[in-house]
């Protein structure tokens, strides 16, 4: 069998608010799935329902093949999980902690051994308190392997992490990855969807708006490049007008600043120029850039990923 | 849970700040009234046994009941039952006025008369001296001056042997009590939502570990601890200090852990209100100080006026100080003090079952 997590039709209501709407999705063994979307989209709901944590509403959840409403021991002793946010009892070393942690599932890897996956070897006799950002984080994707797990969820592992350290999680994650381990993670960095994930899975507001790989998800937008411009004075409705005529999509950015999508590829560059010069509009500066999983996100929900 | 309970109290003694001032007040109080030596400031009590009621009877209860200081006690009771409790250390004095107390008919004087009785415990030498000469008097007072002397009745002075009890022996069983609730009814709350915010309650709940086993080593982790506190405390008080224990000191280390059963559960019920570590200390003490002051830390509550001597038969830690004295102070073997012990057994189960219905883990 090759399915690691399968959610079917999966609702989650708090009284009148529906935190996720329902939500159909399969992990496949050996993957990087990757859980895009903004603050409030519902992806921590998902995974604490995975993870156990918390009841569906309405649906079903299999992970490992077993039913998580049925066999959530089990599950949980075989499944790997970080939190997000979650900290680590202050007066024991990170050493001690892991032994802690081991001593709770019936198989476990040594400490050390985790340790030196992660590079802190030299730090097994420390306190978490006196960890880097980066350490802290490491130090959670170690505990979260600490049963030598066939499945690690990680919930927003990078977020809050300088560009270095971020890049050095990716390295952990593609490493335990390569070892076989099916990972799950969620996320609001595109760069990091797109880089890492074999898939993804893009949610808004409860409701998961599509599954695929980042190329196939980016290849579905018709437009291939967005141009973006600086104008020396905001464009008029005319001026707007016309454009609109001419590209898919504009947007407002910050300070007399456009975003347009561009109809039908390179070819329609040439005619979003005429269109400008023909309505006086006065460039300050153009930006061509190939599509990204940002459009992709800005398509399917109309808002910007970022905040 | 061996290895969780070990984690817990690896991570007491490494958290030496909080420990320290755990048990750093109450110590600090112990050396304070170690070093006052303030001897018995509880007030005495007074049981008149009437059995002449004659006017001169009931003017010699008015004479008594005008000394407030004496304490007499209103109810009726019988003369075995006062007698009773002198022994006890419960009844300071007791005066007894026999039948015919003040007959002014001619008496038969071949029959000697029966003298009013005045029965007394040795707490308080000096105080017993003051009262003696008071209850002499009145009962002189009361008796018509144109007596004869074979008429006018004499007092005879019984004096009761009980174990000298100063201030320190008790108040230090109250310090030995306080340091454990304080201990458990803050500590509890302030860690539990230290590690709600920081999310290590949800870790645990993501492993195989079975929830209870975390309580329980939690539980253990500060049982041992109260064990500890108690210990210090105690030799502390009794080595430096020289307070007297009079029953078998073992005791107490059992009464201990069951009154630190109930102070823990009721951490656990302040946890599901605190959102925050120091909004959990706050309600620690909010609970704290005004249990440590009506159930009779420092001093008995009895004397306090309208509902409060009710209000601390209604605490927790009135019937483990009551059961901790009892032993510490009157000698009493552990099974005397069972009503105690069955009071505490039922707040344990009572806080435990609220503790489990309103815990929360997010």
């Amino acid at each position: 069998m090759d399915t690691a997590i399968r959610v079917e039709g999966l609702v989650k209501r708090y009284g009148s608010f529906t935190a996720v709407d329902q939500v159909s999705f399969t992990v496949n063994r050996g993957e990087i799935f990757g859980i895009l979307g903004p603050n409030g989209a519902g992806k921590t709901t998902i995974l604490e329902i995975i993870e156990g944590l918390q009841a569906p509403t309405e649906g079903r959840v299999t992970v490992l093949d077993l039913d998580i409403s049925r066999h959530r021991n089990e599950v949980k002793a075989r499944i790997g999980v970080q939190l997000q946010s979650s900290a680590y009892f202050d007066y024991l070393s990170l050493q001690e902690i892991l032994s802690l942690l081991g001593t709770f599932y019936p198989k476990r890897i040594p400490p050390q051994t985790l340790l030196e996956q992660v590079g802190l070897l030299d730090k097994a006799g420390s306190y978490v308190k006196h960890l880097s950002g980066g350490q802290v984080q490491r130090f959670t994707v170690a505990a979260s392997l600490i049963n030598d797990p066939e499945l690690i969820i990680l919930d927003e592992p990078t977020t809050g992490l300088d560009p270095q350290a971020r890049r050095n999680i990716w390295a952990l994650i593609r490493e335990i990855h390569q070892r076989g381990v099916t990972v799950v993670l969620t996320t609001h960095y595109m760069e990091e969807a797109e880089d890492l994930c074999d898939r993804l899975a893009i949610m808004d507001r409860g409701c998961l708006l599509a599954v695929d790989t980042p190329r196939n998800l980016i290849s579905r937008l018709k437009a291939a490049y967005t141009v973006k411009l600086a104008l020396d004075h905001p464009l008029t409705e005319g001026q707007m007008a016309s454009l609109n005529g001419t590209v898919e999509f504009v947007q407002e950015l910050d300070g007399n600043a456009y975003l347009l999508r561009l109809k039908g590829g390179p070819s329609s560059l040439g005619k979003v120029l005429d269109e400008m010069v023909r309505s006086d509009i006065n460039l300050e500066r153009l930006e061509i850039a190939p599509v990204t999983l940002e459009d992709v996100f800005l398509e399917l929900t109309g808002n910007e990923l970022q905040d | 849970m061996l290895a969780f309970t070990f984690a817990n109290l690896k991570m007491m003694a490494r958290n030496r700040q909080a420990t320290f001032w755990a048990l750093f007040f109450p110590l600090l109080l112990v050396v304070v009234f170690g070093l006052l030596d303030i001897k018995g400031v509880g007030s005495p009590n007074l049981v008149l046994v009437d059995q002449a009621d004659t006017d001169a009877s009931k003017l010699l209860r008015d004479e008594l009941a005008a000394i407030e200081f004496l304490g007499l006690e209103d109810a009726q009771i019988s003369e075995s039952a006062a007698r009773g409790r002198v022994p006890d250390g419960d009844l300071d004095y007791l005066v007894i006025i026999p039948p015919g107390f003040v007959d002014l008919s001619p008496r038969d004087t071949t029959i000697v008369p029966i003298p009013v009785t005045f029965l007394y415990n040795t707490r308080d030498a000096q105080r017993n001296q003051l009262v003696d000469g008071v209850v002499r008097n009145l009962v002189a007072k009361v008796q018509p001056a144109n007596l004869s002397a074979e008429q006018a009745l004499p007092v005879v002075s019984i004096e009761i042997l009980v174990p000298e009890v100063s201030y320190f022996d008790s108040v230090l069983m109250g310090l030995m009590a306080l340091g454990i609730m304080t201990s458990a009814i803050i500590s509890i709350p302030v860690r539990i939502s230290t590690y709600r915010n920081q999310s290590i309650l949800k870790r645990l709940l993501v492993t195989p570990l079975p929830i209870w086993k975390y309580f329980a080593s939690e539980i253990t982790a500060h049982l041992v601890l109260a064990m500890v506190q108690a210990a210090i405390i105690l030799s502390v008080g009794v080595f430096v200090f020289g307070a007297k224990i009079h029953g078998n000191p073992a005791w107490l280390f059992v009464i201990v852990p069951l009154g630190s059963l109930v102070f823990l559960n009721i951490g656990f019920i302040l946890s599901a209100w605190a959102r925050t570590p120091a909004a959990a200390s706050g309600m620690g003490n909010a609970v704290v100080l005004p249990m440590m002051f009506f159930a009779g830390t420092f001093f008995s509550t009895d004397t306090f006026p309208w509902i409060f001597p009710d209000l601390a038969e209604g605490l927790p830690l009135t019937p483990m100080l009551s059961a901790l004295r009892q032993v510490a102070i009157d000698g009493a073997p552990l099974w005397e003090t069972w009503p105690q012990l069955a009071i505490l057994a039922g707040w344990a189960a009572g806080t435990a079952v609220v503790a489990a219905k309103v815990f929360r883990f997010s």
